[in-house]
């Protein structure tokens, strides 16, 4: 997000879904897309039965390394130096987009400087790749026209994930693929209302439609709006030095909604020493949560069935829920409860309902302004931006110009993973999902069928590892870090390379993140889940 | 048989209304068409094919089969005075081929409370609905020869009302309804009949795929192909009318009290085969994608399939739907074409 945002002034999806099928050229990297966005995992399938190639950079073998015509299965963490590499060759064979990079970017003189040093030699040291393969990767990158790339976490969950965003954004920049149809820089995002979430301020920086509330004519605004005087102008602070600042003291109440941070935050044994040191702990769920399990207060909030309201997806695109039964026992929709709570708090808030409260993100928020509840309910949804009532909305952003003017080259260097393996603990683990199950697990460990798909975490483990160390297809194995120990069983596979293993952090009885290393990028606050050092071990 | 002004039709159903819980074609504010309770400013005749099945009337999505309170068992059966309006030939076929599965050695009396109570009011399809319509190769349209209370075929201004079952008979009896005075009209049905089937191409890709499967001459590459891209939605298995498998588990809902409910399940997921050694016959997607598609044009049941061809009965969502095209059509033709 944060990259993205300094890169092109939009921390965003700059293209749209349906645009997936029409592309020629996809570059997907840390995301196993037909896994975790499965619809758009079939549009890249369709698109390359009709001709498409992809470019694959992920260390796993997913579902899509079969269709990929190039697979680099670069070293885990070396995103920056495979992406400078690439860019390397791209400036070295001169066949990059002279015109777009001189009409519509700045600093092009600093990322050639920075990227010089990422020769293919190089660069194969540090990932892995072979240099033949990053210069096949390089040449049908930059020469088809409509090349899209695709990222999800496997890019931003790193201690350089910002790093990494802006790497992808120079490519895109440095061969004129954005600003187009079915090309650009698409981060997919993990749930249905991420992008929303952050929309309407759900930063530590900003209000709705990402005004910042450090400007003090943005403030005026909203002071005005709520009838308040002095609206803070200080940024707030991000999940993970929330929890910092819980342990040491500093923070004294926290209100958590929807998250479960017990089982969702790196290093958790230290999560609960945070959330226990808290004076007051409020968690607004819709089930009892292990975190919620902690709280004073638990208020019980309603399922996507029981609620009406908009959602606004991954591609910017604003869609109107109705809701589908009354809500059950006690639950109250999150606006209401905020609602209550406010007004108990001496502040009440006349909303008598969604729509209302839509109507002040449409006269508070310019890219929303125009995506009112009457045109929702007629159609299947608009994307922002959309400042008028008029505005079809924007299918892919950065036409002509950036939002922000001129696109930014932000050459990063690569640093590697924070905790490298070492003589004691000599793997890699990496963490992500499964198909079948949902972040933490609230929702999807209570259907059967799903439970029954996936019941437990496995470890991936590669076949040579698991020889080595006598290991086979589901014999239970101890995974220990520096911060803790869990023990699941093993699956031997070669989806993983050797010297990394990858597991879930869905559930509870082997939580994954007690063995993540709490270091965070420093810019968006994102925990290192993609890469830290474990040993492996066979239970006897 | 019997005659109804065309614009008598909302009428009608306003009357019906108050004895059933009718289900007709809904037109949203969006422009999608779905069943929902009749409302006459909602209703259209101009829905093409429904996007689901009627299944879910007679097999729920999820239904709860018993509750547990203060100890004891409750069973829990829902009968229905519903009329669906509507329903096209294929599902109709779609629904009695199930039927024949779900009650042919023991009677499944929650599925059975459902299908007795609800009135079939079908709509005579004049020819295909989509490019994905193929009804005539399997039998099972456009027309329904039999499963239905009532069956309307459309003349222009006016329907030609076709009675089966006595409660059909009793429902046009009276009102609008009008006695067929022209001697001409069982030609006009004829000619409908065959105008119809005629304007549904056949796909003789199925029955040579059909044979192939017969004789054990399909390529596993055929499998392997498909199993390479399907992403395991179960959507396929969700649209289709014939699919009835099911799974049962049981849920807590406070302490000492609960339900055993049982939804929908697909063969195409892993878990449905796995063995508690953990063993899976069918241990991957291709394996499970041809179990799915030889127990629809191999191994079905002669006795579940009726008067149809096979255990499909052509209503071709499974074609409209999969997003990476594992349609019955599609696999058909890989085969035959292989």
């Amino acid at each position: 997000m944060a990259g993205l945002a300094a890169a092109f002034g939009s921390g965003a999806m700059t293209n749209s879904i349906s645009e997936v099928e029409e592309a020629e050229l996809f570059f997907i990297t840390g995301t196993n897309t037909t896994a975790q966005h499965p619809l758009i995992g079939t549009r890249i399938i369709n698109a390359k039965e009709r001709g498409a190639k992809i470019i694959l950079a992920d260390p796993r073998k997913i579902q899509l390394a079969d269709y990929a015509d190039i697979h680099l299965r670069h070293n885990i963490g070396t995103d920056v130096a495979l992406l400078n590499g690439i860019m390397n060759i791209i400036i070295e064979e001169d066949i990059y987009d002279r015109e777009y990079v001189e009409e519509r970017t700045e600093n092009f003189d600093q990322l050639k400087a920075v990227v010089s040093r990422y020769t293919p030699r190089v660069v194969e040291q540090i990932t892995g790749v072979r240099a033949s393969d990053l210069e096949d990767a390089a040449r049908a990158y930059a020469t088809t026209e409509k090349a899209m790339l695709l990222y999800a976490m496997g890019i931003t969950q790193h201690a350089t994930g910002t790093d990494n965003v802006k790497t992808c954004a120079n490519l895109a920049m440095l061969t004129g693929h954005v600003g187009r149809p079915s090309t650009g820089v698409n981060p997919l995002r993990g749930q249905n209302n991420v992008q929303g979430a952050c929309d309407m301020g759900g930063l530590p920086n900003v209000f709705s439609g990402y005004q910042q509330v450090a400007n003090e004519e943005v403030r005026k605004k909203f002071e005005e709006a709520w009838g308040v005087e002095k609206l803070d102008g200080k940024v707030g602070l991000t999940i993970t030095k929330m929890m910092a600042a819980a342990q040491k003291g500093d923070l004294k109440a926290l209100y958590i909604m929807g998250e479960n941070p017990m089982l969702s935050d790196p290093d958790s044994s230290h999560i609960e020493l945070a959330l226990s040191n808290l004076d007051f702990l409020v968690v607004q769920d819709i089930f009892m949560s292990e975190t919620a399990r902690l709280a004073d207060v638990v208020l019980p909030a309603t399922s996507f069935a029981e609620k009406s309201g908009t959602y606004t997806n991954t591609e910017r695109k604003v869609q109107i829920a109705h809701k589908a039964i009354d809500p059950l026992g006690s639950a109250k929709d999150d606006w209401e409860i905020i609602c209550e709570v406010s007004r108990r708090s001496g502040y009440p808030m006349n909303y008598s309902s969604t729509r209302d409260i839509l109507k002040e993100i449409n006269e508070l928020t310019p890219s929303y302004a125009g995506i009112t509840y009457e045109r929702l309910v007629k159609g299947y949804g608009l994307q922002w931006p959309c400042p008028t009532e008029e505005h079809p909305g924007t299918p892919y952003l950065h036409k002509g110009k950036f939002t922000k003017g001129l696109g930014s080259f932000l050459p990063c260097d690569f640093k590697p993973v924070s905790e490298v393996p070492d003589e004691e603990y000599d793997f890699l683990l990496t963490t992500g999902r499964v198909y079948y199950h949902f972040h933490t697990g609230t929702m999807t460990r209570r259907i059967s069928i799903l439970e029954r798909e996936a019941p437990e975490p496995l470890v991936e483990i590669n076949p040579d590892d698991a020889r080595r160390l006598g290991i086979k297809n589901n014999d239970e194995v101890e995974l220990i870090s520096r911060r803790g120990s869990i023990k699941v069983k093993a699956e031997v596979t070669d989806r993983v390379p050797k010297r990394v293993v990858f597991s879930t952090f869905h559930f509870h009885e082997a939580p994954v993140n007690l063995l993540t290393n709490p270091v965070f990028d420093p810019v968006s606050g994102i925990p290192e889940y993609k890469g830290c050092a474990v040993r492996v071990r066979r239970c006897a | 048989m019997k005659i109804l002004a065309k614009k008598d039709l909302v009428d009608v159903l306003k009357t019906w209304s108050d004895s059933y819980d009718v289900f007709a074609p809904s037109m949203k504010e969006t422009g999608d068409v779905i069943f929902d309770r009749f409302d006459a400013d909602t209703f259209t005749l101009d829905y093409g094919k429904p996007s689901l099945p009627q299944k879910s009337e007679f097999l729920p999505q999820s239904e709860i089969l018993f509750e547990l309170k203060k100890g004891e068992y409750r069973e829990v059966m829902a009968g229905s005075g519903k009329m669906l309006f509507g329903m096209r030939a294929c599902d109709v076929m779609g629904m009695r081929q199930a039927g024949s599965f779900m009650n042919r050695d023991v009677t499944d009396p929650y599925y059975k409370s459902k299908e007795e109570g609800i009135l079939k009011v079908v709509m005579a399809c004049s020819g295909p609905q989509n490019e994905t319509c193929f009804c005539t190769t399997v039998g099972s349209g456009p027309f329904a020869e039999t499963g239905f209370d009532l069956q309307l075929y459309d003349l222009g201004d006016e329907f030609l009302v076709e009675a089966e079952s006595g409660r059909g008979k009793q429902l046009i009896a009276n009102g609008p309804f009008g006695e067929v005075a022209d001697a001409g009209v069982g030609t006009k049905i004829e000619e409908f009949k065959v105008d119809a089937s005629k304007a549904v191409e056949e796909v003789p890709a199925l029955r040579e795929a059909m044979k192939r499967l017969r004789d054990g001459s399909v390529s596993e590459k055929v499998w392997d192909y498909f199993g390479r891209k399907c992403i395991v939605c179960g959507g396929c298995v969700f649209v289709c009318p014939t699919c009835t498998c099911f799974n049962v588990s049981d849920f807590e809902t406070k302490p000492g009290e609960g339900l055993r409910v049982r939804s929908w399940d697909a063969c195409l997921f892993g878990g449905f085969t796995r063995e508690a050694s953990g063993h899976n016959p069918r241990g991957n997607q291709a394996l499970r994608l041809k179990r799915r598609h030889e127990h629809k044009l191999l191994y079905y049941n002669e006795t579940d399939i009726l008067e149809g061809l096979c255990g499909c009965v052509g209503c071709g969502r499974c074609s409209d739907y999969c997003p990476v095209h594992i349609g019955t059509l599609e696999v058909v033709k890989a085969i035959a074409e292989d």
